[in-house]
């Protein structure tokens, strides 16, 4: 018995192969193997020589099982190193699937000047592209025969309605809508009725913004100004105000910022100036408020106006507006 | 508008700043310099010289060689190709361009009166008359007129000069004499129909005029600024408008009918033949200046041809008039004409300024046209000119306006340099005064004077203060951040964003099948091809479509705009979203397709496809409807294949603001099952164009309440099938909440649909 122990072992010891380590463990190890045969047999035997018997089958099983279990991990090893290794990848060839898309540039800055307004407990808001007369104007303290209403070349609808020549009557809207104290911008597409060239489109993009609240005053404008644009253009930014005329603010302004490209020294961008004119804005004309039924005595504000279309022309150095909507892929896939 | 620096500096006593630095005061101050460039550089060397004499050059063409006197700069021989060079002239002579010309040395050049920036006039080189001085070279700054739409008083120089005597603290000098006028009648009467259209109508009558030339140094001023020279007379009323912003007119009194000058309403239909040579007719809504036989000009914008200066003139009426801002504004823009005088009246003059205006050409006139005698007095007509109230100023609300401490002494400075007037009406509060000239219209509130301190007192002088605001969560349209979500989705399966036009053309909703009277209509489009608000995106998606198929094989992309519909009110805005995927080498565009559902139901999740009849930009055989809890929420279609070059191009279309109403709240979450399900396959034998979603829908009535979910499998078309069949293969899960189904509980639910789908006339393949 202890022979064929010994020999079973010392086959599994030299199998070369999966299939002749499997043969020993059927023949040795197996349902109808010679140590299950051994104990089928233990039957004929006394109680003493069962007890011997027992103990040796155990053991005998024990330590083939353990030679088996050695020689076939082994056999695995080997054959896994050997999958692995034909399974050899070439990860340099192009990734499958479809590539992801890209958001409008307009889109990608408006978002994130919206976060920016979101963050400081701002309202975002919209209104309509198509306008009336009054949101568009009057409310705004222009009246027919104002020549500020040259100032907006208007597209005029039939039924006497017009493209927004700007995103201020959604100040109008604002005001209506939230009442005072409040903090609103509002995004959006504008018309302005002029021929198109590299540097002016009749389609562009603005941001309105407007606070109301109790004593909001120039230096709180000023303060707001500097914060937002600082974090625009993700540096330190200095900004100072020049007398500008808009009807809808008084005192009105124009914003200048220090020219970020010379530093203030003089270059191409600024027209050796150091300073680029950015936006307008000015506190809220009390008879603004007073049109949105607001009492100016208590209320005031500020309210600006930014131009995103500019914007993104500045960050990306784009050089012809014209590509914002020109649906051209080879544009818009850059960003 | 145009400011001689020369000019200012006559009226701002001591003025020592430079052009330059002028320029950048100006601009933080008051309004905006958009450039500054020299008048008549060349005058900054140019002299005075006699022409000596003048010979012609052998084979020079056109060009003699003059000798001339040319005073400091000694005898000087120049080249000279104008036709009025001659021996015995004083022209002028300037040391620059020394060459040869047609082989003879030229020591400089004679100039023309263009040249020198005198005048327009380049026909031949200047000739002088013994009183005439040249003119120093001046610096002409330019103001943005949209920055001084708001301040009639800045249409002129007095008015310039005044901000900058604010600036720089140095004394204002007023050109005008108001004490030349003689009290006494005028020759001329004027009747004045409105008052409010023509608040004051103002005129003084000259006999023994001489129409000439100006003075060089007031044509230099006038060409410095923009404004041609014509003859003295001319000259004159625009010199004074360009000093004091008020326009005047000149008429030839001997083409007059009758001693009345009248201002009225014009008749219906009545013309005017004016200074430009063209006729006008007139409206009741326009007002004319008229005399006894009919119109003599459009009431501040333009005179009348007939009455109008000519070189045989000998007795004028200068007309120095206020007008209706609103009225001229709307004059000038119906009938398109725009003059310097229109440009200045619709800003809102003051109607005090006409008697100044008078009073200064009194005083000029003597000047340009030696002899000239005034005939009578003033004959001036008036609306009850009125000053308006003081306004309250508390230097408290001031402070809190500008955000800064404010000194009362130097706010009561800054705003007796702007000529307001200033007593003290309480504890830190003034009562303040409004000048004539800013009461038109610009100052009339406490507000504005806000603006008056601030700018004075520099802007930048405030410091940039946070504000104290309550500290409350923004409130957001929930549409806002649904569009967002829309955007986020879309790109990050692949694809693009475009913006186009919201402007179509005819010929483009024609193509498109749609109505061309169902569009909102542009009334004045920038260009043909842009008159209609567009109802769809797909006329731009379309034009996108086709261009980039010319650069990629292969793209997606989207716009996510308004479509703008007509109603009976405002125009409806509907956002939309299209997004089109296309591909040249594709053989099919069931993928395509498929894959525009798969995104419209990962926006409307358990959306429906129906049938559609197609539209004729469609292929007719591959659109359909999308329905979303019982509406229709937009449409799936492959493009008609002429309207693709090459390839094919498949669009979806989603009306985003029915999605954003239908959208449904999340609601409870559904226990996730504990027992197992089971599941079989069960192939279909159907007509080929039976749609999948019916049989789906069939298989779902029968299968009751054990049904956990139907799957489409597959689909298969070819033998053994007969032609015009397919195999369709759906999976049938079935379960129960509280138990595993039995065998013959999933048995029985297979024979009750395979008993169904037989009795509707189905077969079934194993």
């Amino acid at each position: 018995m202890q022979d064929l122990v010994d020999s079973a072992l010392a086959r599994i010891g030299t199998a070369q192969t999966g299939e002749e380590l499997e043969a020993v463990r059927v023949e040795v190890l197996g349902r109808k193997g010679v140590l299950a045969q051994l104990s089928k047999d233990m039957g004929k035997l006394t109680a003493d020589e069962r007890v011997a018997r027992g103990k040796f089958i155990n053991a005998s099983k024990l330590a083939l099982e353990s030679a088996y279990d050695d020689k076939k991990s082994g056999f695995d090893r080997v054959a896994l190193a050997a999958r692995l290794d034909s399974e050899w990848l070439d990860l340099t060839v192009p990734a499958s699937g479809v590539a992801p898309g890209s958001l409008h540039p307009i889109t990608q800055i408006q978002w994130e000047i919206e976060d920016l307004f979101r963050s400081m407990g701002f309202t975002v808001l919209d209104g309509p592209e198509v306008e009336t007369e009054f949101h568009n104007f009057d409310a705004l303290n222009i009246p027919g025969d104002h020549p500020a209403r040259d100032m907006q070349d208007t597209f005029w609808l039939d039924g006497g309605h017009l493209l927004r020549t700007h995103t201020s009557p959604v100040q109008v809207r604002g005001m209506e809508k939230l009442g005072p104290p409040l903090r609103m911008i509002a995004p959006g597409r504008v018309f302005r009725n002029e021929s198109v060239d590299a540097s002016h489109e009749h389609t562009f993009y603005q941001l309105e913004g407007m606070m109301i609240d109790k004593d909001v005053s120039v230096g709180n404008l000023t303060y707001f100004m500097k914060t937002l644009l600082t974090a625009i253009f993700k540096k330190e930014v200095t900004v100072r105000l020049r007398p500008g005329y808009f009807p809808f603010v008084e005192p009105g302004f124009e914003l200048d910022i220090r020219c970020l490209i010379c530093g203030g020294d003089g270059c191409p961008v600024c027209k050796q100036s150091g300073w680029v004119e950015l936006l307008p804005c000015g506190l809220v004309n009390p008879h603004v408020l007073r049109r949105s039924g607001i009492d100016p005595n208590e209320w005031n504000g500020f309210a600006f106006g930014l131009g995103l279309t500019r914007l993104v022309m500045m960050r990306y150095a784009i050089d012809d507006i014209r590509w914002l909507q020109s649906g051209d892929l080879r544009f818009l896939r850059q960003f | 508008m145009k400011f001689s620096y020369n000019w200012i500096r006559s009226l701002v006593d001591g003025l020592d700043a430079p052009a330059e630095s002028l320029e950048r005061l100006i601009t933080m101050k008051t309004a905006e310099c958009e450039g500054i460039e020299l008048a008549g550089e060349l005058l900054a060397g140019a002299v005075p010289a006699k022409v000596e004499s003048v010979e012609a050059i052998p084979g020079g063409k056109h060009v003699v060689k003059a000798i001339v006197d040319a005073g400091k700069y000694g005898r000087k021989t120049v080249v000279c190709g104008a036709p009025n060079c001659r021996a015995g002239i004083t022209t002028v002579y300037v040391p620059l361009g020394n060459k040869s010309i047609a082989g003879v040395l030229s020591e400089g050049m004679l100039a023309s009166a263009s040249e020198l920036g005198i005048s327009r006039d380049h026909e031949g080189i200047i000739e002088l008359t013994g009183s005439d001085e040249l003119p120093p070279t001046d610096h002409v700054i330019e103001i943005d007129n949209k920055s001084i739409t708001h301040r009639p008083d800045l249409w002129g120089h007095h008015g310039m000069a005044r901000e900058v005597a604010a600036i720089t603290g140095k004394a204002l000098r007023d050109p005008v004499n108001l004490s030349v006028l003689p009290a006494q009648g005028s020759p001329i009467k004027v009747e004045i129909e409105d008052l409010a259209l023509c608040p004051r109508y103002s005129a003084l009558v000259f006999e023994n005029v001489t129409v000439q030339p100006s003075p060089l140094w007031m044509q230099h001023r006038l060409t410095s600024v923009g404004l041609n020279p014509i003859s003295n007379i001319v000259d004159l009323t625009n010199y004074i408008m360009a000093e004091l912003a008020q326009p005047m007119h000149a008429f030839d009194r001997s083409k007059l009918t009758g001693d009345t000058i009248y201002a009225r309403p014009a008749r219906d239909g009545e013309t005017i033949v004016a200074l430009n040579d063209e006729t006008y007719t007139l409206a009741p809504s326009n007002v004319v200046i008229a005399d006894g036989a009919g119109p003599i000009a459009i009431a501040g914008i333009i005179g009348g041809r007939d009455s109008a200066i000519s070189d045989t003139t000998t007795s004028i009426v200068l007309e120095s008039a206020n007008f209706n801002a609103g009225n001229v504004r709307k004059s000038s823009v119906a009938l398109k004409l725009r003059t310097d005088a229109s440009m200045r009246f619709e800003k809102s003059q003051d109607p005090l300024n006409t008697v100044r205006a008078l009073a200064r050409a009194l005083e000029l006139l003597p000047l340009i046209s030696p002899g000239i005698r005034l005939v009578g007095g003033l004959a001036d007509r008036s609306a009850e000119l009125t000053s308006p109230a003081p306004l309250d100023l508390n230097l408290d609300w001031l402070a809190r306006k500008l955000g800064r401490v404010l000194d009362a002494a130097e706010v009561r400075r800054i705003l007796e340099s702007l000529q307001f007037g200033v007593t003290e009406s309480g504890p830190r509060s003034f009562s303040v005064s409004i000048p004539s000239w800013r009461a038109t219209k610009d100052v009339a509130m406490p507000d504005d004077l806000v603006e008056e301190v601030g700018r004075m007192i520099g802007y930048d002088s405030i410091v940039p203060t946070p504000p104290l605001v309550p500290c409350a969560p923004s409130f957001d349209p929930p549409e806002r951040e649904f569009l967002r979500s829309v955007r986020r989705l879309v790109t990050a399966r692949g694809y693009n964003e475009v913006s186009n036009y919201s402007f179509i053309s005819e010929e483009s909703a024609r193509r498109f099948g749609l109505s061309v009277e169902d569009h909102v209509r542009v009334l004045n489009p920038i260009a043909a091809g842009q008159e209609l608000m567009r109802t769809s995106l797909l006329p731009g998606i379309h034009g996108n479509i086709v261009e980039n198929a010319k650069h990629f094989d292969e793209f997606r992309l989207f716009e996510i705009g308004h479509e703008i519909h007509k109603t009976a009110a405002k125009p409806e805005e509907r956002p939309h979203i299209m997004a089109a995927l296309y591909a040249k080498a594709a053989a099919n565009s069931q993928d395509a397709l498929l894959e525009l559902k798969r995104l419209a139901e990962s926006l409307a999740p358990g959306l429906h496809v129906r049938p559609a009849q197609p539209h004729s930009w469609e292929h007719p055989a591959r659109c359909a409807e999308l329905w979303w809890q019982g509406r229709a929420v937009g449409r799936l279609s492959e493009l008609h294949p002429t309207l693709v070059d090459a390839g094919r191009a498949a669009v979806l279309d989603l009306d985003l603001a029915l999605l954003q109403e239908l959208k449904p709240e999340r609601g409870k979450y559904k226990p996730v099952r504990r027992f197992p399900v089971s599941a079989f396959d069960l192939s279909v034998i159907a007509d080929a164009r039976e749609l999948a979603a019916n049989l789906e829908i069939h298989i779902r009535q029968y299968a009751g309440e054990l049904m956990e979910a139907v799957e489409y499998v597959r689909e298969f078309q070819g033998a053994p099938l007969p032609e015009g069949r397919k195999s369709v293969t759906f999976r049938i899960v079935a379960g129960a909440p509280d138990r595993t189904l039995s065998s013959p509980e999933t048995t029985a639910l297979y024979d009750h649909i395979v008993a169904g789908l037989t009795e509707l006339g189905y077969a079934f393949r194993a």
